[in-house]
């Protein structure tokens, strides 16, 4: 495969699925997003040679994001310790047009759990079923199950939380 | 809240950028990428020149002293002398395709991915020019009757110039694909 016929793919692969890449960002990082929406991008890129047509290019697009931002927030959290302060030129603006102020909600609680059942929760709302999250995620479909259970338990109350008093 | 509900919540947001690209940080962000493909270039290259030089005259030194020339080391220094050669006309080359580029934020992104290309050939002819410098070693250990002396001694050093080589390699490799990724976006935003 040529660098061009490459770039194209990528150029097709995101148009189509860019929403994507922005959710799993969002999800998993609150600072250096744009770090994360790079990194993502460039294991996408380098994914594309060995895509083979076994499963659709969003479940595959989905792996490579949702693994990448695994590592990253390990690495992250490690890095952190050590971090100092620069001035930061973002790449990526938030649009600061009024969002459903459910969804903002959403966001903020998926970011709080874990980086599992973040990648879940994630799938989950994405629709995919439990066959192609244990694929995506190397997890047995009735750990999925399971997990899936306790999650939206989980959601449901601090849903109701949020609904009586804001929180 | 139900979890139907979340997932209509969800639903909607489907397919609407949550972010836009900020052109003054991506011109920011290429052009130190650029500035330091820059730097990274220049350096290897005089890095290179001053190797090969000081090699090639310790190598026409040392036989010169020596009693009993030994031919295949005036050929090994200069092949060093012909590589110095060949480097610095690449040099000039790059310095004078660089003209060519303008500032825009284009200008510097093909600029900058330019040089990545530069970089990364440079380094794989460099890593390639360690084969027949090689063979010319081993030729000369043979003729000096010392082949297994000097070939473990070469082996070894260049192997290590070959590791070192090679992780420069996949630095640059991984640097040109953060500039295609970049120009990437550039298009998709554009």
């Amino acid at each position: 495969m040529t660098e061009k016929e490459q770039l194209a793919i990528l150029h097709e692969w995101i148009r189509r699925n860019k929403g994507l890449i922005f959710k799993v960002v969002r999800a998993y990082a609150t600072a250096h997003q744009e770090d994360l929406f790079q990194e993502i991008m460039i294991q996408i890129w380098n994914s594309i040679p060995s895509f083979r047509n076994d499963s659709s290019v969003t479940t595959w697009m989905y792996r490579i994001a949702l693994n990448t931002a695994i590592k990253w927030v390990k690495k992250e959290n490690k890095n952190s310790r050590y971090e100092t302060l620069k001035p930061a030129h973002h790449l990526l603006q938030e649009i600061q047009e009024p969002e459903d102020e459910r969804l903002d909600w959403l966001f903020r609680e998926i970011y709080k759990l874990d980086k599992i059942d973040r990648s879940i929760f994630l799938l989950l709302l994405e629709g995919f079923s439990y066959r192609e999250m244990s694929s995506i995620l190397g997890i047995s479909e009735s750990n999925i199950g399971v997990k899936i259970n306790r999650i939206k338990k989980q959601m449901i109350i601090k849903s109701k939380n949020y609904e009586n008093h804001g929180i | 809240m139900e979890f139907e509900e979340m997932k209509k919540i969800w639903d909607a947001q489907n397919n609407q950028a949550l972010f836009v690209l900020d052109e003054n940080a991506l011109h920011h962000r290429i052009q130190s990428k650029m500035n330091r493909g820059l730097h990274l270039a220049s350096s290897t290259e005089w890095s290179l020149i001053i190797v090969y030089l000081f090699a090639g005259s310790l190598l026409i030194g040392l036989n010169s002293y020596k009693s009993g020339v030994n031919i295949f080391m005036f050929i090994e220094a200069a092949w060093m002398f012909a590589t110095v050669v060949f480097i610095g006309i690449n040099r000039m080359r790059r310095i004078k395709a660089s003209r060519q580029f303008d500032r825009s934020l284009k200008g510097d992104l093909d600029f900058a991915l330019s040089l990545s290309h530069y970089q990364l050939r440079l380094s794989q002819i460099i890593n390639l020019n360690l084969i027949p410098m090689g063979a010319i070693m081993i030729f000369s250990g043979w003729e000096a009757g010392k082949l297994i002396k000097v070939g473990a001694l070469m082996l070894i050093s260049y192997a290590l110039a070959y590791y070192v080589g090679n992780k420069g390699i996949q630095a640059n490799k991984k640097r040109r694909s953060e500039l295609e990724i970049l120009k990437e976006k550039l298009e998709t935003d554009n």
